[in-house]
């Protein structure tokens, strides 16, 4: 077993890196991808080990960032776009949801569009203004996308990949505020399938369940009520669309109790049809509604305030002594 | 010859109705395919309209000036007679919406709706405070959760509300319901079948074409009571014995035991007593505590010094038998509560694999369901089942005259390769004693 | 080609006289050399796909198809432009290009599909019979994206540029005046001019978008504004068929020899309204309509192979070939059934789905639990 400890930027790196050495087909394409290797030096040194024919700097338009990128699907290419921040994605909305969406339908299954759309999104960096969005909702909402968000080192370095060899367009959520974060990368082999959740901490009083930078967050929630008496058990969605409910359900029907976490504003969020489906699929087994924390349903404030507006520990466990409570 | 109607089209993606402003042919007219018709008005425009058949025009169908509908006929027309092969549209299907030709367009709505077979409502528990499994638990234990006065502190029913409000005969009732996991409840699956036969009977229970037939699939518990069973019937020979007694001090006593504050907290019923009436005659009869074992070396009876007392149990996973350990060492309150757990432990559905096990004799309560005896089936690895009947009052002879007294019969069925006839007889007799004066329990 | 020039190139003159205007000289001898077969064939398309054209804006009026966008005007800028392209060339139309797509192979039966509800494409584009043509696009401006795209793969990928015309390949990519306001249209050419992609961006200004004139869309003329990119820029009359494929052809094969993008701006007029569900009478005078009927291309190609010497019989059998083609699109729009319900759960992915599965299983249990079949089970 191959394992060596990086942050989760440098596993974006390395599984960039295998896919383009894995197939010819790969090419990447954002703003300032190339010779400065991305705003968070996620594609560093690939344009000089790769050449501008595979890494390109494209000009400054996210529309036809995209819209290219499906005309090069067209010629026979995969495709791999950086769109620079999570505010600036709204450009190339009509690109993904017009086009991309929906083209391999509209050609009844002749044509694939085989591309991702790496999205850098999330709060908790204390930026400025369309640096911090959630935008989950948008494309997971979008039938004929796909959208995935590891949350770890190890599920970045093997999600990109996945996602490239994938046939279906995938929106690809980086939670840059883990763009640093160390931890353990196997190379050896995939410890999930793309689309699978998966139990990142057993419990049996609370389920806990988020995606993404919000999962780090739930376990020290866990912590911290493990300390109180209480056992939480952590989900972590991982594919964000499909859901693979599996585990999820499993886990509302052992502990009864959900706790949703999410950065996004609640309202029309993920979380909303997760809980709903949740409530519809494992009724019987519920003690309590299950239970979302969110962003509130404003505009990402100044920075000043994003510790306000983001779900902490103390939020989560407040629905979680909430829930008991039923 | 035949006649074709064209009916008003809908020209401008959603349009509803149209105004016939002028007609371009009249009745009797020649026309071809794609001559201009009429000259229709809608809310966007002018427009004209091309024939989509050829032939000769019969009827004008509405007059010009007015305004109707889009898929209203307008204009009749008449094939020639004997012409060549001439094409025209096929006749457009009913499409849904009653719009145009094609069946896009805003259509009408619906007026009725397509029948479906009816499925019956649950309108019982509308109203009462109850989480989503106690409602689920009240279903498959068939109490109606309006009876209930709840207890819980915001005035909502809790599962000991519905547990206790549950009829005796609620947990021998042959519920079926699907696979159980390791996890606490599962949902249920969405039932079409009316109340009579077997609730919870799965989706994918797959029926005949024949409607009189229906297949239901043996999976689970079912399945393996089910060859316990004929492994049990077809290898011991059953002989069954029984007898009828003058229980009313059983009653008498059960009566009492309910009132002692002994007893406050604890479910006493006959049960309870011929529970203890068993252990107390297995001591006087140990070979009914036994087995027949096949081993390398030959076939051995093994005698048990220790009652592993199984209850037979219709539970929401199906029939089990669990049992209680070393029933001989419990008092009366113990064995009581012993039984308590076991029954609550049942109904739930909870029962584990462990209380199943090691069991060496059984009684099986068929009372509840109003029989006086039977002729049950020995549980794989005993020597011996006893059938608690129903207790109901009959003429009895007291004293030299009949008076009503609370009569039931004990019956127990035997593997004669272990017990002989007069073995079963006193073993019975000894049970029937019991129930006829509990006194002789103290000891 | 001579960039920064304002003139049109044209021909043919309103009247079908031999005529060049002085940005035509250059392509004199291209034009010469066209032989009588490929003249009769330009007639030939544009009368047939006007004949297509009419037959089905009579469907839409019949009930049968729910839109039609006609391309009535546009034939000889369409015409021409398609028969320049190349064999390998990739077509990216908009949504009226009827006489491309049919000059390129696909059955105009396809177009009919995606106008009659049945399909939202109607073609396969990687159907050789196809001739590399994409599906029609009804996001105005989306496809002059995809078409630069495509041209950029065809740069990484080594498929043009070599100096053989045989093999090289070309993008063309149509798309209209109202289209070119677009943002997308601009970042096109854009990232064309900054990767030298093989693209001709192909304007038709038909001088509407539906009820909106050409000069709410732009100042100056269009073949200028391309030029602000760097894109060698000409302006053909597109109502002339000789000069609209002369251009063309010169535009397309300069792309493919690697001297990066090319655009040409056609003249033409929208002699129809923007689709069946318009009403031209309510923002056009019928004045400016007759001005541009008299400038018809179909007029104007016949009257110049009548002074050539074309036979009668020739006219009157190409009316009859058109009349026919026309029937048998009548006829075989009839005929189309509609898709299957379940095919709504096709498709959405390339790859297997646990939410397509889950769906149509849902509603196969949920038209089993009727007592009979719905109408479109």
């Amino acid at each position: 077993m191959t394992l060596e400890t990086m942050p989760l930027s440098k596993a974006l790196n390395a599984g960039l890196r295998k896919a383009m050495e894995d197939d010819q087909s790969v090419l990447l394409m954002g703003e300032d991808i190339g010779k400065l290797g991305g705003v968070f030096r996620i594609t560093e040194h690939l344009q000089r080990d790769f050449g501008e024919k595979r890494v390109l700097d494209t000009p400054l338009a996210e529309s036809g960032i995209v819209g290219t990128a499906i005309g090069l699907a067209m010629a026979g290419f995969r495709p791999v776009c950086e769109i620079q921040f999570d505010g600036f994605v709204f450009p190339a909305f009509d690109q993904i949801t017009s086009q991309l969406a929906k083209i391999t339908n509209r050609h009844e299954g002749a044509l694939s569009m085989p591309i991702v759309i790496r999205i850098p999104y999330g709060g908790h960096i204390g930026a400025i203004e369309h640096h911090q969005e959630s935008p989950e909702a948008y494309f997971t909402h979008t039938p004929g996308l796909r959208v995935v968000a590891p949350s770890t080192p190890n599920d970045a370095y093997w999600m990109i990949q996945e996602a490239i060899a994938s046939n279906d367009p995938v929106i690809f959520l980086e939670p840059k505020s883990k763009y640093w974060q160390k931890g353990e990368v196997e190379f050896d082999r995939s410890a999930a399938p793309l689309h699978s959740s998966r139990v990142v901490r057993t419990g049996t009083d609370v389920t806990l369940v988020g995606h993404g930078a919000m999962v780090t967050t739930l376990l020290q929630a866990a912590a911290l009520a493990e300390g109180e008496g209480t056992s939480c058990e952590v989900v972590d969605v991982r594919s964000l669309s499909p859901v693979d409910y599996g585990p999820i359900l499993d886990s509302a029907r052992k502990t009864g109790r959900v706790v949703y976490a999410q950065e996004a504003p609640g309202f029309n969020s993920l979380g909303s049809e997760i809980a709903a489906t949740v409530m519809e699929r494992a009724f019987y087994a519920l003690e309590a509604p299950v239970l979302r924390v969110s962003g509130y349903d404003t505009p990402f404030p100044p920075a000043k305030l994003e510790g306000t507006f983001l779900p902490d520990a103390d939020r989560i466990l407040e629905a979680v002594d909430r829930s008991l409570a039923y | 010859m035949s006649t074709q109607n064209f009916n008003l089209p809908d020209v401008g993606e959603g349009l509803t109705e149209a105004e016939i402003v002028t007609w371009k042919v009249a009745p009797g007219d020649d026309v071809a395919v794609n001559d201009v018709i009429c000259e229709i008005e809608t809310a966007k425009s002018l427009v004209e309209l091309p024939s989509p058949y050829a032939g000769v025009v019969g009827d004008l169908l509405v007059g010009e000036g007015t305004t109707v509908e889009v898929g209203t006929p307008i204009i009749s027309f008449v094939s020639d007679a004997g012409a060549a092969a001439v094409t025209q549209p096929p006749a457009p299907a009913e499409e849904p919406g009653g719009s145009v030709l094609v069946g896009y367009g805003t259509g009408a709505g619906a007026t009725s709706r397509r029948t479906r077979p009816a499925v019956r409502p649950v309108r019982s528990s509308v109203g009462v405070i109850a989480k989503p499994p106690i409602r689920k638990l009240a279903r498959d234990l068939g109490v109606d959760l309006s009876s209930i006065t709840p207890t819980g502190a915001d005035g909502e029913v809790t599962r000991d509300d519905v547990v206790k409000q549950a009829s005796q005969a609620s947990v021998f009732r042959n519920i079926e319901t699907p696979e159980w996991g390791a996890v606490r409840e599962e949902t249920v699956a969405p039932k079409t079948a009316p109340a009579g036969l077997a609730r919870g009977v799965a989706a994918s229970a797959s029926h005949d074409s024949d409607a009189r037939t229906e297949s239901i699939p043996v999976k689970g518990v079912r399945k393996v009571s089910a060859s316990a069973m004929v492994q049990s019937a077809y290898t011991a020979p059953h002989v069954t014995v029984w007898k009828e007694v003058d229980a009313t001090r059983t009653m008498e006593l059960v009566k009492r035991l309910k009132t002692s504050p002994d007893y406050a907290d604890i479910k006493v019923s006959p049960l309870l007593i011929v529970a203890r009436a068993v252990i107390w005659a297995v001591r006087r009869n140990p070979m009914v505590n036994a087995a027949w074992v096949e081993t390398d070396g030959g076939a051995e009876i093994s005698v048990r010094h220790y009652v592993n007392l199984g209850i037979a149990a219709a539970t929401p996973r199906g029939l089990l038998v669990p049992n209680i350990k070393d029933a001989q060492d419990l008092n009366m309150r113990e064995l009581a509560r012993a039984l308590n757990r076991l029954t609550l432990t049942a109904r739930e559905g909870k029962t584990p694999p462990a209380d199943q096990q090691g069991g060496t004799i059984t009684i099986t309560n068929i009372g509840v369901f109003g029989m006086d005896a039977g002729t049950p089936i020995i549980n794989p690895g005993e020597a011996g089942i006893v059938a608690m009947g129903t207790i109901s009052q009959k003429p009895w002879v007291v004293d030299g005259e009949v008076r009503p007294r609370y009569v039931t019969t004990v019956a127990g069925s035997f593997d004669h390769r272990v017990i002989d006839g007069d073995g079963m007889s006193r073993f019975i007799a000894d049970v029937a004693s019991i129930l006829e004066e509990p006194a002789l329990l103290v000891d | 080609m001579t960039s920064s020039e304002t003139d049109i190139v044209r021909v043919l003159e309103a009247d079908g006289r031999f005529a060049p205007s002085p940005a035509a000289e250059q392509y004199l001898p291209l034009i010469e050399a066209i032989s009588d077969a490929e003249l009769e064939q330009f007639y030939r398309d544009m009368v047939v796909i006007r004949a297509i054209d009419n037959q089905a804006t009579n469907l839409q009026r019949q009930g049968q198809l729910a839109l039609w966008p006609p391309s009535r005007g546009q034939e000889a800028a369409q015409v021409g432009s398609a028969r320049a392209a190349r064999a390998q060339d990739t077509v990216f139309p908009s949504y009226r290009e009827h006489a491309v797509t049919r000059i390129r192979g696909v059955d105009p039966i396809g177009i009919i599909k995606l106008m009659r509800g049945i399909s939202h494409g109607g073609w396969d584009p990687t159907d050789p019979a196809n001739g590399n043509t994409r599906l029609y696009t009804l996001v105005l401006g989306s496809q002059v994206l995809h078409a630069t795209g495509y041209a950029m793969g065809l740069n990484f990928g080594d498929r043009t540029g070599t100096g053989d015309p045989e093999r090289d390949e070309a993008v063309i990519v149509y798309y209209g005046d109202g289209a070119s306001s677009q943002g997308d249209v601009h970042e096109a050419m854009v990232f064309a001019a900054s990767y030298q992609t093989p693209t001709v961006f192909f304007l038709q200004n038909n001088q509407w978008a539906i009820s909106v004139p050409v000069s709410t869309q732009t100042r100056v003329p269009f073949a200028r504004r391309s030029e602000g990119y760097g894109i060698d820029s000409i302006r053909v009359d597109g109502n002339d068929v000789l000069a609209s494929y002369a251009v063309s052809r010169v535009a397309l094969d300069e792309a493919r020899a690697g001297k990066g993008p090319r655009a040409i701006e056609a003249e033409t007029y929208r002699l129809g309204a923007h689709t069946t569900s318009d009403d031209p009478t309510k923002y056009r005078t019928s004045d400016e309509e007759q001005s541009w009927q008299l400038r018809d291309p179909i007029p104007r190609m016949r009257a110049f192979l009548e002074g050539r010497g074309a036979a009668g019989s020739f006219f009157e059998e190409v009316d009859a070939e058109a009349a026919d083609a026309a029937e048998d699109l009548r006829v075989r729009s009839l005929a189309l059934e509609s898709p299957p319900a379940n095919k709504i759960f096709d498709h959405v992915y390339s790859e297997p789905h646990p939410l397509m599965d889950e769906q149509r299983a849902w509603r196969a249990q949920y038209e089993a639990s009727f007592e009979q079949p719905g109408a479109q089970s």
